[in-house]
């Protein structure tokens, strides 16, 4: 178990590596100009030119590449010249640094550490709601196979995955916020009172989607399950029906979903672009947005990094929790 | 399954326009009453953002703005964008134009409590100029004598530039520039405290002697921006806010919600929808204002890419071009427009030489042109994905045809655009457009036009157009002092492009702007958005609740 784990962290690493490596290329062959980014569209070329030279744009790219992952992850001590660090995450004598934001002016491992708690809130939030409506409306659904209940369960959980999530932000916004006004339109609020009556309507327009598509597959996985020998034998055992369904069918029907939450968790911390922007909810997804537009690039990286670690993070959980919860996994390795 | 979420969608939209009749304005408490009152907090919102607050770099016009409420300038712009003293009493310039002698207000206070002195001012444009400093506006002040090797670092300060007492300074320029005190009223020159330093910092905490200042935490990057009254400021009285809170990254139309729900108290980012309906309901249109007319947009042709080598082609597409017809994209941001200069920098005069919309003069340009028929290629107009120029691309499109040239839209994200566009034979013809730094004529044409503004990266000229006749008249004109003279070059300039048509000049664009009735004292200025330096607040207590919404106290205040 210890090696397979450890096998998949360094193919981790390396999956994180490659995906920086193809993002700097990616964002450098690009036809765009950072320094007239910075300079706006009307400066004048000298003015241009001499901030693409503050920032070493000038450099051949090769040497920019070289320069950013020296930097990235490095040793320093403790009497490393501050302002050569200034720039930098610590972790003991180990630096994390990303560089300097060329749109904020900010070291971009500040402006992720203040943003990435956020996108991690709203993401945990968008979970559970997925999590709890999708189980309990798909372990419903499939109690009640072919009934009205089902089908109004099948119909609901349509409409929630048919819909892009600025349709159901948009409408959840004017109904409970502007028509309503039970909720606050956009925001992140100033205490934690305030982030929690905040984080309802970007989790719910996230939660909605995502409990549609948890519904349709915690019912398809129960019905399945439902009808396997094992089931049959425990209600010939004359194990309750509360019992049937909870412990022999949803149990093994919740299979699957351990790998959507997994996989959901990754995604989901990469930011969530459109809800993001939508309710003004400071975190990665709207900060990718204009650091994209922006051509921000050490931001841009930054994301990248961020989000392909998530991604291949909540992978290596995913397959470490499988191992946990199914014997046959844990086995076979 | 396909027709549920059509269904759905139907149904939101049906939910929305019934229920959509905009809120009743919140009153004035006592509008029959001018005189200003103190106190009050006064809240905006912008879709934007602001990449900083040190007026060494400004490089957004949403910053530019807030920067004007926390820098005072040594020089400042009146209502009609003329430079006009601020934190100076008076200059004298001698007679040969070169030399400015400034002599500053005594009692300027910093919001550190220190006093604004002349060597502040040197201090701070020095800071703004050298050679490590972000400054997209540096080379404003070529002007200005020693500028060059100063700017390249040859040289460690701008003699130029002379202290002559605790409150007197002069700048010695190495040639006449009418644009001079315009550009002397930019930001990078505003004073900033002495804890700013001489040199640029990223790490500069927002210190000046405006009217407002930033008080600790008072600008959350990314969500919102507090300043507070200054209570030192220099204009006894002012300003008369107690607060502004500006918040940022807010769409469009959760400014109009909270607009409608008092809980902003202005908005200038309407949709075209929306504007068009505050702009004609009888209940808010008292309240509505539209900014001066200072952004172009136009049609770029480059002189150097075939078809647009050939002046007659050029003006065929300006002749072919219905300009009223473009208008009506968005009637209540759009003036119909067939010359360079917009009503900011001319005001209201007809007179001007224009391109006008002549279908037959343009089918007989393309004749003269050679190409009675047409061009025979599809010719590719490049565009950034943004909602109007994307819009106009459909129509030049239409508008074109009928005089045979075949454009083919090609839409690109912005950053590949801007480089694109301001690359040397790249692309041959595309949207221009150009927003005033200030109410000038040569903020217009020099960029724009000039050989000298040709560069084969980064170049404003982005028609690559030269003429020597016309370098030779703007170069005249900005250093002629004769304002009169000097309109008339401009005017002179107006028609040499109007003739060459580098760019086919479309619409000039301008924001409406509306705020609750008990903002009072907002007047749009010519250059500084939201400029709030002289606004006041005349709220009356309980409109709020009114507001509010039934289950608006459920969960509490808004954040």
């Amino acid at each position: 178990m210890m090696r397979h784990l450890a096998r998949r962290l360094v193919w981790a690493v390396f999956i994180v590596w490659a995906t920086t490596s193809l993002a700097f290329v990616v964002n450098n062959v690009l036809p765009s100009n950072p320094a007239r980014m910075i300079a706006g569209p009307q400066a004048r070329p000298q003015d241009v030119a001499k901030i693409r030279q503050q920032l070493g744009l000038d450099r051949p790219l090769i040497v920019q590449y070289g320069a950013f992952m020296k930097r990235l992850v490095h040793f320093a001590g403790a009497s490393a010249p501050k302002e050569e660090h200034a720039t930098c995450g610590t972790l003991g004598f180990l630096h994390v640094d990303f560089g300097r934001s060329y749109q904020k002016r900010q070291p971009v491992i500040k402006v992720i550490g203040e943003r990435l708690p956020r996108t991690a809130g709203l993401a945990l939030a968008a979970l559970l709601i997925q999590v709890i409506v999708g189980t309990g409306l798909g372990a419903f659904a499939a109690s009640r196979k072919g009934k009205l209940a089902d089908h109004a369960a099948v119909t609901t959980s349509v409409l929630g995955i048919s819909a892009p999530t600025f349709v159901t932000g948009l409408a959840l916004q004017w109904l409970l916020a502007h028509r309503l006004a039970i909720l606050p339109l956009d925001g992140f609020g100033q205490d934690a009172h305030e982030h929690l009556v905040c984080v309802i309507l970007p989790a719910l327009t996230l939660g909605i989607y995502g409990a549609a598509y948890y519904t349709r597959l915690v019912r398809d996985e129960m019905i399945g399950v439902m009808g396997q020998d094992h089931v049959r034998t425990a209600r010939a055992k004359g194990v309750s029906r509360a019992g049937v369904w909870l412990k022999h069918g949803l149990r093994n029907a919740l299979m699957p979903l351990v790998t959507m939450v997994g996989l959901d968790l990754g995604a989901l911390l990469g930011g969530a672009i459109v809800t993001e922007t939508l309710f003004r909810w400071p975190g990665i997804g709207a900060l990718g947005v204009s650091a994209m537009l922006d051509r921000d690039g050490p931001m841009i990286m930054a994301i990248v990094i961020v989000s392909s670690t998530a991604i291949v993070l909540s992978n290596v959980f995913v397959d470490v929790a499988y191992a946990l919860l199914d014997p046959r996994v844990r086995r076979a390795r | 399954m396909r027709w549920i979420p059509r269904i759905e969608l139907a149904l939101i939209v049906a939910c929305a326009g019934c229920a959509e009749r905009i809120a009743d304005p919140i009153p004035a408490a006592h509008p029959d009453d001018t005189s200003p009152k103190h106190g009050g907090t006064v809240h905006f919102a912008s879709f934007g953002d602001i990449r900083g607050l040190d007026p060494a770099t400004p490089s957004d016009a949403l910053s530019a703005g807030m920067i004007a409420h926390i820098y005072s300038g040594v020089v400042d712009f009146d209502a009609a964008g003329k430079p006009i003293p601020d934190i100076a009493e008076r200059w004298d310039i001698s007679p040969d134009g070169l030399l400015y002698t400034f002599e500053l207000r005594k009692g300027v206070i910093f919001h550190d409590g220190d006093e604004v002195v002349a060597d502040d001012v040197k201090r701070s444009l020095e800071r703004a100029l050298h050679k490590d400093t972000p400054n997209p506006f540096s080379s404003f002040f070529e002007s200005i004598e020693g500028y060059g090797d100063y700017s390249k670092g040859k040289t460690e300060s701008l003699d130029s530039i002379k202290v002559l007492g605790r409150y007197t300074f002069s700048v010695r320029l190495a040639k006449r520039d009418a644009m001079f005190l315009s550009v002397f009223a930019l930001p990078p020159s505003h004073p900033i405290c002495k804890s700013g330093g001489n040199r640029y910092d990223d790490a500069f905490e927002p210190c000046g002697a405006g009217p407002f200042k930033v008080p600790p935490h008072g600008w959350d990057h990314g969500r919102s921006l507090t300043l507070q009254r200054h209570d030192r400021f220099f204009k006894p009285g002012q300003p008369y806010l107690d607060e502004i809170v500006w918040s940022f990254a807010m769409s469009p139309l959760t400014q109009r919600y909270q607009l409608e729900a008092g809980k902003l108290d202005g908005n200038r980012e309407l949709s075209l929808v929306d504007a068009l309906r505050f702009a004609r309901d009888d209940r808010w249109k008292p309240f509505g204002s539209y900014e001066a007319e200072n952004q172009i947009g136009a049609i770029n042709m480059n002189i150097e890419v075939p078809p647009f080598d050939n002046v007659e082609v050029r003006r065929a597409v300006a002749a072919a071009i219905d300009r009223e017809h473009v208008r009506l994209l968005k009637t209540p941001n759009l003036r119909a427009l067939g010359r360079i200069l917009p009503m900011s920098v001319t005001g209201e005069d007809e007179s001007f030489p224009a391109q006008k919309h002549d279908l037959a003069a343009a089918r007989e340009h393309m004749r003269r042109a050679g190409l009675p028929d047409g061009w025979p290629k599809p010719i590719p107009y490049l565009v950034a994905r943004q909602g109007l120029d994307e819009q106009t691309a459909q129509l030049f499109q239409q508008q074109l045809e009928p005089i045979g040239l075949h454009l083919e839209i090609r839409l690109v994200n912005w950053p590949t655009y801007i480089t694109l566009q301001h690359r040397r034979r790249e692309v041959a013809i595309s949207p221009g457009a150009w927003q005033q730094d200030f109410p000038d004529a040569a903020d217009f044409f020099e960029p724009l036009f000039t050989t000298s503004a040709i560069n084969d990266e980064d170049t404003n000229n982005t028609a690559f157009y030269s003429n020597k006749t016309l370098d030779e008249l703007l170069s005249n004109a900005r250093g002629e002092m004769d304002t009169k003279k000097r309109a008339s070059m401009y005017r002179e300039a107006d028609a040499i492009i109007c003739s060459d048509a580098p760019w086919a000049p479309v619409y000039a664009y301008r924001y409406f702007v509306v705020h609750q009735p008990y903002v009072r004292g907002y007047v749009p200025h010519i250059v500084w958005n939201e400029d709030m330096r002289t606004t006041w607040l005349d709220r009356a207590g309980s409109a709020l609740e009114k507001h509010a919404g039934v289950l608006g106290s459920v969960f509490g205040g808004h954040p």
